[in-house]
This record gives structure tokens, C-alpha cells and sequence, in this order.
């Protein structure tokens, strides 16, 4: 797609582009802060007890002498704003909870139940969706450790947040999973669009866009590399950068990889609901502890 | 030497109202050019209209030398307006543009251009002048309107990266400003340099050491007078500059290259290009061949490494300042054989015959001033070929350490910098900031402009009288 033009004003667009691409997002590391816990469960004393433990355990890499945990059992809330009062009372850093609270709705994988469903989004504060206790739907390796980690976006280049707090859940050794699948239906709309303005070379652009879609998470994984290894954070940082169907490219990421922890976003500035592909996640992938950031 | 006579080429009289009427055609040429921009025509479209009409009329009016030619004791038949062209100087500037397009693929100057803004770790005045700097270097080994757009496009963007983009109008204008300064550098950088020392017979080196103090000086005292002007200064906090060398750390100037290798040959073959460029009168064989074949010829071994896409360069050539040049020498060729010239020079003569002091720098501000409002391509090129025209105070031919000679240069690449459209490189900054949504009427950017252009203009004044 090499620009010809011999003018001015074409040449100022192609230096500016050469420019602007080597203009990169550099990886910020900055270490979350995790003081408490609050993990909200439908059960009765004792399962909550041992579910909270369960928990604890399987978070231990973020435990520690300052971290409070607080165990909710079902007969402290019987509506969602019950469960928000009570979370605006805590103030946890990070929420821990489970699809479908007080409902049979687990039954049917469709939904998430009013309760997650309100909480990831009015609350600011991110939440870890583990798979439910009775719909034996978990992964034999789930809620056992965090040693694979694995954050998951379609616009990775610049989101330091998901990558520090999936930084914060891998555990020492471990392997952090950074993860940038561009929608292969998206793309290929606009090359078909491009297909049809003969003043644009259709071959050249699939390349140069793809190329360039693909290099800059690359670029950007590997500055998060070089930083975290500066820093002396003892982990792996892996890449994966590819295209694809989104849902269908994290599934089988997430079997391949034995993955313990998925990360991905769920809220954008300009809307209520859930953002595109957070949802399908939230929804889908069940056999795996999910944080949503 | 090879000749090139028409063969029943003879100076013929030329009655005064043909001669006035050609001048008149030349003056709405000029204007024409002038108003290119409100026309919404191309510059070639433009002049080779003129030069077609020309023809024509002057066919019918004038005897023109229509051939056959004696090349070298052949004869030759040829359109009248091929041997009317200047094909050293077309060849360079073909050359000297493909070379430029060619190397610039390989990432050496974008590398250069994030070295350097990195080298100043964000703070404002400091990366004021590596850019200065840089334009004026830029402008000096490849052509001011490249210069304009690699600086004036780096700085949008680092400006914008470190969230300074207020500071952009400030350092557009200051490196549009440098950019003729830097054209004044060599004999290649700009086109007048070109046109004007090649008729004056200056080499490549001598035009180097004369040019060099004064766009050193000159370059200096731009970019304090801008700094000052637009207020940029250093970063004053410990906190501001850490953030902003985090920022600026961002840049990868290794981006751009696409293969190692085919950059260090382009850094080679630039420092080559420059060797040579420098070394042709004094290299046998390569002095017959002249600069045109130089640029050419490195042209050509760069594009080795595109052989497979050459095509793809050829359509980037600015054909349309090609066409101009081409069409622009016809005009002027006709111009000459209407006695148009003659009559111009002779109207030169007076302003000369003030006094090697008076009359020089007269020419000096007449050019400046000319070349503000029209192209300083068709002025130096008529100016060249009158000056060339006029004996020298003792009657013999003008030497090319003759002062007229560096009137006609300073004058025409200075005066570009008191309007928009005085240059091609201040009208791209100006495109630059309406890109960027900056406000820059015509009459605003005289009003910024010329304190500046006017302090360039007196120092080259003073340099010319004293030095030259």
C-alpha cells in the first residue's frame, strides 16, 4: 500500500506515519495494592467458611499479614442492593464471587444472574467470577493456583492496568499469558470494504494493516518483558498475538495452556453494559476463575 | 567541448514591441505562478501553457535557432525546445530527489530524526535545537522541502507525545525559517543555488566554505529570536523532565529499518553521495559527466535493492516540479531570443552600476524581495542568465567569486522566508499547521515571519559586503 504521491501534503502523511509508528507504548509497571478481600457466596456457614479457605489458598499469592478477607454467606443479603450497601460497607480491593447467587439459574449456562451481573458494573472495584460449586464445570487444574495467568484483550497496546494486575495474580515462577486476539471478522469487513476503492492496492493493504495490527501488541508485550524483568519480577511473560474468532481463540488458548486465571476488561468509558466481548467471555468460559478488571 | 549551434543560427534585431510584448507575457507568467495556489493549477500545467504560447508566437515573431543542431560536428535534428532546456540541471534535481526517495526507505533519516529527539530526553528547548539543527542539515544534503517534511512531521508527533502540541506553531515556523537558511549551504540544496553557481561556474566546495559561516550564524540567531519569541524554554522541574524522558523513551528509531544491512549501504552511500557531489570538478571523467550523472548514477545503485518495485519510485518523482523546470527553461529561452533578458539586464545594469556596495546589495534586496511573492526558481534563473550577460566592471567576463553572484543567491533563497509562499518549504510548514488545525492566514505569517526574514536578510547584507 506504498503511497505514491509525489505532493506535499502525501509525503507529510507518510513521514508523520513512520513517525507515529515508532512512537510506542512502553509498559508502566506499577505494583496493585490488594488489603481486602471480600468474597461473596450464596451458602450456608459452613461451605462459605470452606469456600472462603478454598479461596485463600487458591489466592495465596496474594495473601499476606496485611490482607483482610471477609467471607459473606448467603443469609447476609437478599437483594442486589443489599449485596452493593454491603460491599459500599467493606470497600474490598477485589471482590470474589460466583454466577447465578441465590438462583437455579446455573443450570443454564446463558446468563450470569442479577447479582454479577449488576456488581461487575457498578462497582469499580474488579471481581473474580470462579466456576459455580455445583455445576462441576471447572477444570480439573481451576481454583488450585495461579501459576499460569493469562490477560486477554483485543486492545492490549497501552492497557498497563490489565497487565499489572495480572501481573499482581501470577505466581513467583509462574507464567504470565499476554494475550491480543484482533476479531478476524472485523478485519476482514474492512478489507472487504477496501476491496471495493479501487484507489487502494486491496493486496497490499490486507498485509500492511495486519502486519502493523499485530506488530504493535508484539512491540508492547515485549517492552512489559523488559520492564518486569528490569524490575526484578520473577515471572515469564509469554506472548500470543494473533487473529481470529475472539471466544474461540481464548477457548482453545485456555485448554493448550492449562491456564489458571483469565484477565480481561469489562467496562468502556462511554457505556453502562458490558463491553462486546466481555460478555461472551463471562458467559462461555466456565471452567476457569475469570477477573474482570 | 561539444558545441550545440542551430545551423543558420545567427542575432537577429528584435523590434521593441515584440520585445515588450514577450515581457508582458513574462510578467503574467510571474503572476500567474504568484496566484498558483488561487488558480488550483499545477505549476508545470501553468508554465508549459506559457512555454506552448511562446512557441508558437515566437515562431511567428522571432527567428528562432529551429535547426538541424552541430553537436560535435553532427547534425542533428531537434525540437527547438529540447536544446532550450537545461538538462544539468534537470538530471540533478532527478537525480538528487530519487536518491533522497530511495534512501529514505531504508529508515536512516527517520533514525536520525528519533536519535536526536530522544538525545534531548523531551525537554522543549533542547529538542528547539537538535531540530534546528537538524533542518538546517537536512536541508543542506537533501532539498529543503524533504527537510520541511521529516522535521515539521517528527515534531507534530513528539509534540504531541509529550503533550506540548501549543508549542507546535512555534517550532513549524522556526524550522520553515531554517529551512532556506540550510538550502544556503551547498550547491545542491536548493534549486536557485543550483541554477545561479552552476552559470557562475562555483564548485562544490567553495560555494560550502563561502555559504557555511553565515547559515551557522544566521541559523544561530534564528532559533534564539525564536525561542524567545515563542517562549519556549527549558523544562524548570526534576518532575517534568523524568516524565517527559519517560515519554520520549517511547520512540523506537529502529522501526523504520527494514534490513540492517541496506541501512549501514545507505549510510554509506549518503556520505558517498556527499564525497562525490563535492569531488566532480576536481574527478576526471566524472567532471565531463558533471552533478546530474553523479546523482543519477547513486540513484540507480540504490534502487538495486527495489529492483523488483523501481516502478513504484518513479511514480513518487515530483514530475510536476520536473515539468516546471523544463517548461520554465523554454520560456526563459524564448524570453532571451525577444531580447526580454537584454532589456531586463539592461534595467540590472543601473541598479549594478550603483556602486559594487550600493549596487550589490540593491540586487541583493531587489531578489529577496522578488523572490517573496513568486517563485525564486524562474527569478534565479533569469537573473543567471543576465548576470552571465553582464561584463564584469573590467569588462571582462564575471568570475564566480564576483558578489553579484551571491546576491542573486542569498537574495532568492532569503526572501522566501518573508510569506507563506515565498518557498516551498515554508508553504509545506504552513500546511503542516492547517493539518494540524493551526490558524496561519498569509497576512499572520508575515506578521510572525518578518522580524526574522529581515534579520537573515540584513545579516546577509552585512556577510556579502564584508566577507564576500
Amino acid at each position: 500500500m506504498r503511497r505514491t504521491e509525489g505532493t506535499a501534503v502525501g509525503k507529510i502523511d507518510q513521514f508523520e506515519s513512520v513517525f507515529r509508528a515508532a512512537s510506542k507504548s512502553v509498559f508502566e509497571f506499577e505494583p496493585v495494592e490488594i488489603r481486602s478481600v471480600l468474597v461473596i457466596t450464596d451458602l450456608g456457614e459452613r461451605e462459605a467458611d470452606r469456600m472462603g479457605h478454598d479461596v485463600q489458598q487458591f489466592l495465596r499469592v496474594i495473601d499476606g499479614p496485611d490482607v483482610a478477607w471477609r467471607v459473606v454467606k448467603g443469609e447476609e443479603f437478599g437483594t442486589v442492593p443489599t449485596l452493593l450497601e454491603l460491599v459500599e460497607a467493606v470497600q474490598p480491593d477485589l471482590l470474589v464471587t460466583y454466577r447465578h447467587l441465590h438462583s437455579e439459574s446455573w443450570q443454564w449456562p446463558y446468563t450470569l444472574g442479577e447479582y454479577v451481573d449488576v456488581l461487575t458494573q457498578v462497582t469499580t472495584t474488579p471481581v473474580i467470577v470462579l466456576p459455580h460449586p455445583r455445576a462441576q464445570r471447572a477444570s480439573e487444574h481451576a481454583i488450585q493456583k495461579t501459576g499460569r495467568v493469562m490477560a486477554m484483550t483485543d486492545h492490549l497496546v497501552g492497557d498497563h492496568r490489565l497487565v499489572n494486575w495480572a501481573v499482581r495474580f501470577t505466581e513467583p515462577q509462574g507464567r504470565l499469558h499476554l494475550a491480543h486476539v484482533q476479531d478476524e471478522t472485523q478485519f476482514e469487513r474492512f478489507m472487504d470494504v477496501i476491496g471495493r476503492i479501487a484507489s487502494i492496492d486491496t493486496e497490499a493493504a490486507h498485509q500492511d494493516i495486519m502486519e502493523r495490527l499485530l506488530s504493535e501488541p508484539r512491540d508492547y508485550i515485549q517492552s512489559c518483558r523488559a520492564t518486569l524483568e528490569a524490575a526484578g519480577v520473577p515471572i515469564a511473560v509469554e506472548s500470543s498475538v494473533t487473529i481470529g474468532r475472539r471466544l474461540r481463540e481464548c477457548e482453545k488458548f485456555i485448554e493448550d495452556q492449562q491456564v489458571d486465571l483469565l484477565l480481561f476488561n469489562t467496562k468502556d468509558e462511554d457505556q453502562l453494559a458490558m463491553h462486546g466481548l466481555a460478555y461472551p467471555l463471562a458467559i462461555e468460559l466456565r471452567q476457569i476463575p475469570l477477573l474482570m478488571l | 567541448m561539444i558545441t550545440i549551434q542551430a545551423s543558420h543560427a545567427a542575432v537577429h534585431q528584435v523590434p521593441l514591441q515584440t520585445t515588450l510584448l514577450f515581457a508582458a507575457i513574462l510578467v503574467a507568467l510571474i503572476a500567474s505562478l504568484a496566484m498558483e495556489e488561487k488558480l488550483h493549477a499545477k505549476k508545470s500545467l501553468i508554465v508549459g501553457l506559457f512555454a506552448a504560447f511562446c512557441l508558437v508566437l515566437g515562431d511567428i515573431l522571432l527567428e528562432l535557432p529551429l535547426g538541424p543542431y552541430d553537436i560535435g560536428g553532427q547534425m542533428i535534428n531537434l525540437p527547438v525546445y529540447i536544446p532550450a532546456i537545461d538538462w544539468g540541471v534537470i538530471a540533478i534535481i532527478l537525480g538528487a530527489s530519487l536518491f533522497v526517495d530511495v534512501t529514505s526507505r531504508s529508515g536512516l533519516f527517520t533514525w536520525i530524526a528519533i536519535k536526536l529527539t530522544k538525545v534531548s530526553k523531551g525537554d522543549p528547548l533542547i529538542l528547539l535545537w537538535l531540530y534546528g539543527l537538524m533542518t538546517v542539515v537536512f536541508s543542506a544534503v537533501l532539498n529543503n522541502v524533504t527537510a520541511m517534511i521529516i522535521v515539521g512531521s517528527l515534531s507534530a508527533v513528539s509534540l504531541g507525545r509529550l503533550k506540548r502540541s501549543k508549542m507546535l506553531l512555534g517550532f513549524l515556523m522556526i524550522e520553515g525559517l531554517l529551512t532556506n537558511v540550510g538550502g544556503l549551504l551547498t550547491l545542491i540544496s536548493s534549486v536557485p543555488n543550483i541554477i545561479v553557481g552552476t552559470a557562475a561556474g562555483i564548485s562544490f566546495v567553495t560555494f560550502f566554505l563561502k555559504a557555511s559561516p553565515y547559515v551557522v550564524v544566521a541559523s544561530i540567531i534564528t532559533i534564539m529570536m525564536g525561542a524567545r519569541f515563542f517562549g519556549i524554554v527549558r523544562l524548570q522541574s526534576e518532575e517534568e523532565r523524568t516524565e517527559s524522558a519517560r515519554m520520549i523513551e517511547g520512540f523506537d528509531e529502529r522501526d523504520g529499518i527494514e534490513s540492517q544491512a541496506f541501512f549501514w549501504f545507505a549510510v554509506f552511500m549518503l556520505m558517498a553521495f556527499i564525497v562525490a557531489m563535492a569531488a566532480v570538478s576536481a574527478t576526471p571523467v566524472i567532471s565531463d559527466l558533471g552533478m546530474g550523472f553523479v546523482a543519477i548514477t547513486f540513484a540507480l545503485v540504490m534502487l538495486i535493492r527495489y529492483k523488483h518495485e523501481a516502478d513504484e519510485f518513479y511514480k513518487a518523482i515530483d514530475w510536476d516540479l520536473l515539468g516546471f523546470f523544463a517548461a520554465l527553461f523554454v520560456v526563459i529561452n524564448i524570453m532571451e531570443h525577444a531580447q526580454v533578458l537584454a532589456l531586463i539586464g539592461k534595467g540590472l545594469e543601473r541598479i549594478i552600476a550603483l556602486g559594487s556596495t550600493t549596487g550589490t546589495a540593491a540586487v541583493l534586496v531587489a531578489a529577496a524581495g522578488f523572490s517573496s511573492v513568486t517563485d525564486n526558481i524562474p527569478l534565479a534563473a533569469m537573473l543567471a542568465k543576465i548576470i552571465t550577460g553582464i561584463p564584469a566592471p573590467d569588462g571582462g567576463v564575471r568570475l564566480a567569486s564576483d558578489p553579484l553572484w551571491w546576491s542573486v543567491i542569498f537574495g532568492a533563497n532569503l526572501g522566501g522566508n518573508l510569506t507563506p509562499i515565498g518557498s516551498a518549504s515554508t508553504l509545506v510548514a504552513v500546511t503542516i499547521m492547517h493539518k494540524h488545525k493551526i490558524p496561519m492566514s498569509f497576512g499572520g505569517f508575515v506578521r510572525i515571519a518578518a522580524p526574522f526574514a529581515a534579520v537573515q536578510i540584513l545579516l546577509a547584507l552585512a556577510y556579502v559586503l564584508i566577507f564576500l
